[in-house]
């Protein structure tokens, strides 16, 4: 099913269009999501490394999320509609990719956790700083959610090369 | 031995054959290289950002670089390391490249952008540490620095689209020529 929706959507207008302008369309898609994403992996990095206390111990864990939580969900967006512009420029490529399926599983986890985490530091600022900070348990999850991105970035540069998965690539 | 017989010999190594030979090494590398230059670009963004008084600016800087800085140079190693992994496995398709040679002329103009501000600006950054924004010199590092590291990030994608080893791929069990003419490949080609 996904594979007769890649192919009507590789039929679409926008599509065809972009195909025609691939040479230089695409590249440019993906550097601005690079770029994007640099922005993404550097703003959960400095929340996380403050909850663990590994990076910018002179600012509290909410002065940290307000630094940094913003540019996180705008760069988010940005990813968003590159990344949405690219699948539509190649929907086979994309969606047909192990690699694809698997990073966008991870984003929606590390999208969820993120915004949920924000949400609930800003509601009890105090609490986080004081004492669940110190839980083992969340900070597993501080260093979970640093990889889980880690593997979005590694992911998403994969889907050029989806062989590497042998027999669970969709199209093998 | 003139240059062009280095970079053969750099092609003939035992790193660049075996990571020619293997299926899975290059897209790896490739992967890592990535991750690193995400997280340079994004640190060194969080400098210029507090250098132009945009973001972070009642941190002081040199508190900030002193937090991001190591941070950095970690992300920096891990691009370079790759980085050279994957020039060796094509050395003389590299060096020939345009945008391989624009990015590197890039990369060294931003090593002497850092230079530039250690120069002016830095050296009396106990006079402005606390302020909103920097002085000029180092305002004019900082957008220096973010035009050289996005063009940068551009350059190294354009590599990937004009030399043919990078761009391996997975043959797709439907032939593609039938949904639609696949883009123009041969322009990319660097012969």
């Amino acid at each position: 099913m996904i594979e007769q929706f890649a192919e009507w959507l590789a039929r679409t207008s926008l599509s065809l269009w972009i195909q025609t302008q691939y040479a230089w369309v695409i590249p440019t898609l993906q550097s601005i999501h690079i770029a994007a994403i640099g922005i993404v992996l550097t703003s959960v990095a400095a929340i996380d490394l403050r909850l663990l206390g590994w990076a910018g111990r002179d600012q509290t864990l909410g002065e940290t999320r307000e630094r940094f939580g913003p540019w996180m969900s705008w760069a988010l967006l940005v990813l968003l509609v590159t990344g949405v512009l690219m699948v539509i420029g190649e929907p086979v490529r994309e969606l047909m990719s192990f690699s694809f399926r698997v990073k966008m599983a991870l984003v929606a986890v590390g999208a969820v956790t993120a915004f949920a985490f924000q949400a609930s530091l800003k509601k009890d600022e105090t609490r986080w700083e004081r004492t669940l900070a110190d839980r083992p348990a969340v900070r597993t999850l501080a260093i979970l959610t640093l990889l889980v991105w880690a593997a979005i970035v590694i992911l998403g540069r994969l889907i050029a090369y989806d062989y590497v998965w042998g027999g669970l690539s969709p199209l093998a | 031995m003139d240059f062009a017989d280095v970079l053969t010999w750099l092609e003939s190594t035992r790193v660049a054959t075996g990571i020619r030979d293997s299926l899975y090494l290059f897209p790896l590398i490739e992967s890592f290289h990535v991750l690193g230059l995400a997280l340079v670009f994004g640190t060194s963004i969080v400098i210029d950002l507090r250098l132009l008084g945009v973001a972070s600016v009642r941190r002081p800087f040199t508190r900030i670089r002193a937090d991001i800085m190591r941070w950095s140079w970690a992300a920096m190693a891990l691009a370079a390391v790759t980085g050279v992994l994957m020039f060796v496995t094509s050395a003389s398709i590299y060096f020939d490249n345009v945008f391989f040679r624009t990015k590197m002329v890039l990369l060294l103009l931003a090593g002497i952008n850092v230079l530039a501000f250690e120069l002016t600006a830095g050296r009396r950054v106990a006079g402005w540490d606390r302020d909103r924004a920097g002085p000029r010199a180092a305002r004019t590092v900082a957008v220096l620095s973010l035009a050289l590291w996005v063009s940068i990030i551009f350059m190294g994608r354009w590599i990937g689209y004009t030399t043919s080893e990078p761009e391996a791929q997975l043959d797709p069990g439907i032939d593609l020529e039938d949904l639609f003419t696949p883009p123009s490949l041969d322009d990319a080609e660097p012969e």
